[in-house]
């Protein structure tokens, strides 16, 4: 075996140019493979990461206008979604409706600190929307259940905010008052968000409490129950729908009475698109694959009717067929092979600075995970390129072994 | 007898078939040092490819030492040459790309014969022909006569029943022919059969027998040169 490669390294050496041709095919074929793979995953990881920050089982739901006659309204009419609504909502019995939460902004209002005011209103918000909306809690804390639940008058602002009205960022904000509406707030927690730091939120019943009687509000986000795949999804939209049609006597097929946005469909939309994206690498991989081999196979191919002769001699002097079809083949094995792993180094160096450029900055969210391949990967990896390297050099090896031993007679 | 062919013909087939080996009947001893001579075209090559097994024959039978060589299997006549027969070409036939004791150890690598003593027994080779000292060179930088003398080593390195030489001096100067054919005579003598295709009236004298070829037949015996001067120039 060890002579064997001998022979191979031998031959590759004598054919420097030719073997070099092959090996940039067949590493830059790889390469391309393995930055599509790359980037492919880097997409995939990117959304599953985007998927499972955001509630996918929400439903968002605004303001609309009718579109059927209903119950002796004309179409066109105004629904204002009311504050009470969210209540109503969480009352609700329906095995899809889940937890309902929504904003009151009140923007006239001046927040004032002992420093300066800021004149960007408050904005009604209940705790679980603190995920959605992604915000990152510097100190203190955000607004819970129980300021929700007693209408405290307690706020989160953002550090810009802080340092504006305070002049300070620091944690000794925390518990500090600041006046807004003509009412003291006490600050219970300061947040760092690149977008949004001018909102300044308040529990989302004290708002409501403060604004008088049953304000409207512009959207709420309802969870949604028991759903598992498109048709669930969408009868889960329809029960919000239904409840809603009962409040705002609306016909229950009213799409445009109450338009919604559902992530969960939504979800499973990228998902299907993420699948066909999966498939399209794998087919252009196979493909990119395919031309690899048919490249390695002609170059094998060109490179037996060159050694015509040589072989010829090497039958003459008691090579059998099998010896030159394994040499053949393990010839195209070797370049295959070494080439390969050479376009997977390139691929994943290039992948890696790729990650650090444009990747979500430093997260450690690169699309190739991490650089040192595991076992597993480089076994599969191995196997496939001396598969594909066998099937490239088995045509030229069978041709070469037609070569007859006359043949090294035959001069010139 | 390590040579008996019976009654062989050969037929290349073709638009026009080649009629080109007609009734051969040929036996050589062990030990012999025969050249066949004959014409261009006259089948001396196609005879010799069937005696070493490199070709097939149509009609007849021919035993090489006791062994009927016919419709062998591929590998079966791979074997036999590799083990049997000795070859030496006119235009050498080394590999370019092996030094001289790759290319004579080469046969021995067919016969899975460990590297460390193919190359010893290599060595050995060049050494019985003078070239230890050229021995890890390449063919190119060789001349035609070290050239030929490294294919006689590989002929003789599987140590081989019978040599089998076409045109081995055709590529060489008088000179150089003349080492070339007293390096095979001195062979002959510790006991080796060798068979010579020559247009070279001079090899064809430097051997015991000289067989003729025309059109495919063999020519009715010339007179066996008996006693051989020891030296010819
Ligand atoms: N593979 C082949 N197919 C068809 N015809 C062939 C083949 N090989 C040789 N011949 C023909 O057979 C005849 C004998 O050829 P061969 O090579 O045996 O001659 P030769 O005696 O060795 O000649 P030379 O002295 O020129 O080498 C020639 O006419 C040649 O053209
Ligand atoms: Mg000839």
């Amino acid at each position: 075996m060890f002579d064997l490669i001998n022979e191979i390294g031998q031959t590759m050496r004598n054919n420097k140019l030719r073997t070099g041709l092959t090996g940039f095919a067949v590493a830059w074929g790889i390469f391309m493979l393995i930055i599509l793979l790359g980037l492919s995953r880097g997409l995939m990881s990117g959304f599953e990461a985007n998927s499972s920050e955001r509630n996918l089982n929400s439903v968002s739901v605004w303001r609309g206008m009718t579109s059927i006659p209903y119950k002796g309204y004309k179409e066109g009419r105004q629904i204002r979604l009311k504050a009470s609504t969210v209540d109503k909502l969480n009352q609700s019995n329906n095995k899809y409706i889940g937890n309902a939460s929504a904003y009151n902004y009140i923007d006239s209002a001046k927040v004032t600190g002992p420093k300066d005011y800021v004149s960007n209103g408050i904005e009604g918000i209940a705790p679980e929307s603190q995920r959605d909306q992604r915000i990152k809690i510097y100190a203190g804390r955000f607004i819970n259940q129980a300021d929700m639940n007693n209408n405290r008058k307690v706020m989160v602002i953002s550090r810009k905010t802080a340092k504006t009205i305070f002049g300070s960022d620091s944690t000794e904000v925390i518990g500090q008052r600041v006046k807004s509406l003509g009412l003291a707030w006490t600050i219970v927690g300061l947040f760092d968000r690149e977008w949004g730091e001018d909102d300044n939120y308040v529990p989302f019943n004290t708002a409501v409490a403060l604004s008088g009687g049953d304000p409207s509000i512009w959207s709420m986000n309802v969870y949604i129950e028991n759903v598992s795949d498109e048709k669930t999804a969408l009868e889960a939209e329809d029960a919000i729908r239904g409840e809603l049609a009962k409040i705002y006597d609306f016909h229950p097929a009213d799409r445009s009475a109450a338009p919604m946005w559902n992530r969960f469909t939504n979800y499973l939309q990228n998902k299907e698109g993420m699948k066909i994206l999966d498939y399209a690498v794998w087919i252009i991989g196979i493909f990119t694959m395919l031309s690899g081999i048919v490249g390695v196979s002609n170059i094998m191919f060109v490179s037996v009717r060159e050694r015509t002769h040589e072989i010829g001699i090497r039958r003459a002097i008691g090579a059998k067929r099998r010896n030159i079809l394994t040499q053949i083949i393990l010839e195209s094995v070797s370049i295959t092979t070494i080439f390969g792993y050479l376009g997977i180094v390139m691929g994943m160096i290039v992948m890696q600075i790729i990650a650090h450029f444009f990747g979500n900055g430093g997260s450690g969210n690169s699309p190739l995970g991490n650089p040192t391949v595991d076992l597993s990967i480089a076994l599969k990896v191995t196997l496939v390129l001396i598969i594909a390297g066998a099937l490239a050099g088995l045509f030229p090896a069978l041709k070469a072994t037609k070569v007859k031993p006359v043949e090294a007679l035959r001069d010139e | 007898m390590i040579i008996r062919l019976k009654d062989i013909n050969k037929t290349y087939p073709g638009v026009v078939p080649l009629h080109v080996l007609k009734d051969i009947n040929l036996d050589i001893e062990r030990g012999e040092l025969v050249a066949i001579m004959g014409a261009s075209g006259s089948g001396k090559s196609t005879l010799l490819n069937i005696l070493g097994i490199l070709d097939n024959y149509d009609s007849g039978e021919y035993f090489l030492d006791g062994v009927l060589i016919k419709d062998l299997s591929e590998n079966r006549a791979a074997e036999l040459r590799n083990r049997m027969i000795g070859f030496v070409f006119q235009s050498f036939n080394l590999i370019s790309y092996k030094n001289a004791v790759e290319n004579v150890a080469l046969p021995l690598f067919y016969q899975g014969v460990s590297r460390r003593k193919r190359n010893m027994l290599a060595m050995e080779q060049l050494e019985r022909m003078g070239l230890a000292d050229r021995a890890h060179h390449l063919p190119g930088e060789l001349s035609g006569g070290q050239k030929q003398r490294v294919a006689i080593a590989r002929s003789l390195i599987t140590n081989p029943s019978i040599i089998l030489a076409d045109e081995p001096t055709g590529a060489l100067d008088s000179t150089t022919s003349h080492d070339v054919m007293n390096l095979f005579r001195e062979l002959n003598a510790e006991g080796m059969t060798i068979v010579i295709v020559t247009h070279d009236p001079g090899v064809g004298a430097a051997t015991n027998r000289i067989i003729r070829i025309s059109d495919g037949r063999i020519v009715p015996d010339e007179p066996v040169i008996a006693e051989q001067p020891q030296i010819i120039v």
